[in-house]
């Protein structure tokens, strides 16, 4: 870095960080985003685990009393509710579940017939849905109970109808579910605050300082444009990443609030953490040299914002195709992809996956990308009719 | 001395400024007067190296616009009007600072100029404070501070008086009496007929892009028989828009 970029980094810093608008848009909203979702998340989540652990609230219609009704209602999960209007109570969620019982419904069992019971719920209710799915586990229990009854009755032990002992066991170290989750979000959340982060101050020190008509008396300085523009170039970056610092920490406040919130008792390792900051600081940089340019171009302010928030969008498109995508079998051709790349990379070693080759491809690419936009910032920022657009 | 050299500049159709010549002795104050879009300020921003000539040249204290533009950034402040151009968010202290870095002297150098200019022109009282709450006034003092903190020998203005109160525009002109008094080089860009006539020892009168008139302000009201500068103006160019 020459003296006169040292120059104007330390002032872009300095002039960035005293914005308020960039410190709310950069810091504050990364930081408060994630426990804000944990916090709505877990008043959601905490109510629908609430109501796994009551008795499901069933009504019961049924011409005469049968054995199922029987063992329904000693059954510690039931609850079952008297109503005169059962469909009503559904409707208004007082039971979650119908449980209409078929004519002589023993008496088919006894003949070894197939008498029906039908299960009314509401599909668009997620605890009408909950409670039809913890009444058909139970339904089959009691299905279960009478096959059994039957093949002892003809002399035939039920274990023949389990000729297999399925034992399951979790090949990963640590975090199982909770780190598949973790690397759903952590890999989508570290892209895009990468990218993104430093919109906020590309806005201001590049169109920013065209409006103002702070540029014009700079370029009279003896330093030489190529100084100025990386100067403010580095500062972007630098906002880029304390802006994904920002969404860390909220981040792990976030799962402080709701440790359900993504994936409890995940841990990274240095070596993780060292190639995360390594492709997420190579986003930072392709993506600060971009909104740079863009925001050079525009006449002012206004005109960068609207230009600049298409890269969020254009940025969410690879972010959620990948979302998905399982860490440990993530097919080689994306390493080649732009964005997906650096998910893909952040996605692997969250999941132990070291593969250097997929590492190298993906800086390679990154840095290519660091190269052209540069040049094409450069060459913007030398072009008059970029710099006097306005 | 600034000698100017056929200058041209186009914007892709647009002749914004033709063949311009002329040259401004050391110590003198040249006027460029002329309606908005004549090309005043292109004119300034090329002698500022801002922007690249399409043809011609100019020399600036013996250094070539082309070839030597970091040199001659050295030799020139430049002072806009409008809307000045600092940084709300720094101090005057450091808008100033920052100017004189980029200028390439050391803080120490800075510190001492710094003060002196914060006494001659009154801005003790908020060199500290942030600039984006002062008033176009102040800003413009500013400004001032800012366009002459590496001591230059060449100084530009163009248009700085507009948009400024009365008071303000007192403060520039004097500063401009004082830079000519030092033996200052200026060329000083305005369409304000009475600025150019307090202020300036010659007038060039730029027209859609060409240099119409060059002349001392006496030798112009001896050409054109007229006492006022505004009359000799118009009639000048309502002659080259028939």
């Amino acid at each position: 870095m020459n003296k006169f970029t040292r120059v104007v980094f330390k002032k872009e810093i300095i002039d960035t960080f005293r914005d308020k608008k960039t410190i709310f848009s950069s810091i504050i909203i990364p930081i408060i985003i994630f426990p804000l979702i944990a916090f709505v998340f877990g008043i959601g989540s905490s109510d629908i685990e609430k109501e796994s652990k009551e008795p499901v609230q069933i009504a019961i219609l049924s011409e005469e009393k049968n054995e199922l009704e029987s063992f329904l209602l000693n059954h510690k999960d039931i609850n079952i509710v008297k109503t005169e209007d059962a469909e009503k109570a559904l409707d208004k969620l007082d039971i979650k579940v119908i449980v209409k019982i078929g004519e002589n419904f023993d008496e088919k069992i006894q003949q070894g017939e197939k008498p029906r019971i039908e299960l009314i719920y509401d599909d668009a209710s997620q605890k009408s849905e909950i409670g039809k799915s913890r009444v058909e586990q139970i339904i089959s229990g009691y299905t279960g109970y009478i096959v059994a009854k039957r093949l002892e009755n003809a002399g035939v032990n039920p274990q023949i109808l389990e000729p297999i002992d399925i034992k399951y066991s979790s090949v990963s170290k640590e975090g199982g579910t909770g780190l598949m989750i973790f690397s759903m979000m952590l890999p989508f959340m570290l892209t895009i605050w990468s990218a993104v982060g430093g919109i906020p101050a590309a806005t201001d020190l590049g169109a920013g300082e065209k409006e103002r008509q702070t540029l014009e008396p700079l370029l009279t300085t003896k330093s030489s444009r190529m100084s100025i523009l990386m100067g403010k170039y580095f500062a972007v970056v630098v906002a880029g990443v304390i802006a994904t610092i920002a969404s860390l920490i909220g981040f792990l406040i976030a799962t402080k609030i709701n440790p359900d919130f993504l994936g409890e008792g995940t841990t990274l390792s240095i070596k993780a953490i060292g190639i995360i900051t390594l492709v997420c600081l190579e986003m930072a940089l392709a993506f600060s040299s971009i909104e740079l340019a863009i925001s050079f171009y525009a006449r002012n302010f206004k005109e960068a914002q609207t230009y600049l928030s298409p890269v969020s969008i254009v940025l969410m498109v690879p972010a959620y195709l990948t979302m998905f995508v399982d860490g440990r079998a993530i097919p080689r051709h994306y390493f080649h992809i732009p964005i997906i790349n650096t998910i893909g990379v952040i996605k692997e070693v969250i999941v132990s996956v070291y593969d250097m080759k997929h590492i190298l491809i993906t800086t390679g690419w990154n840095l290519l990308y660091i190269a052209l936009f540069l040049t094409i910032t450069v060459k913007m920022f030398e072009k008059e009719t970029v710099i006097f657009r306005n | 001395m600034i000698e100017i050299k056929k200058l041209s500049k186009h914007f892709k159709d647009v002749i914004a400024v033709d063949n311009v010549s002329f040259e401004v002795e050391e110590g003198k104050v040249f006027g460029l007067l002329g309606e908005n879009g004549a090309g005043k300020t292109t004119t300034l921003r090329m002698l500022a190296t801002m922007l690249k000539p399409t043809s011609g040249t100019a020399i600036i204290n013996e250094y070539d616009l082309i070839q030597d533009p970091v040199d001659i950034r050295g030799e020139i402040g430049i002072l806009f009007g409008g809307e000045i151009g600092l940084y709300d968010r720094l101090s005057a202290r450091e808008n100033i600072e920052y100017f004189g870095l980029l200028n390439g002297m050391d803080k120490a150098q800075i510190n001492m100029k710094i003060e002196k200019l914060a006494k001659d022109l009154e801005m003790e009282e908020y060199i500290d404070r942030k600039v984006g709450k002062f008033s176009k006034g102040m800003k413009q003092k500013v400004a001032i501070a800012r366009s002459i903190i590496h001591s230059p020998s060449i100084m530009f203005f163009d248009e700085p008086t507009s948009g400024l109160d009365v008071t303000a525009i007192r403060v520039v002109h004097e500063f401009i009496k004082e830079l000519r008094n030092e033996g200052k080089t200026i060329i000083f860009s305005s369409h304000s007929m009475n600025e150019v006539e307090k202020l300036c020892d010659e007038v060039g009168i730029i027209h859609k892009g060409k240099m119409v008139e060059i002349s001392s302000l006496e030798g112009l009201k001896v050409k054109y028989g007229e006492e006022n500068l505004e009359e000799i103006f118009v009639s000048l160019v309502g002659e080259k828009n028939e």
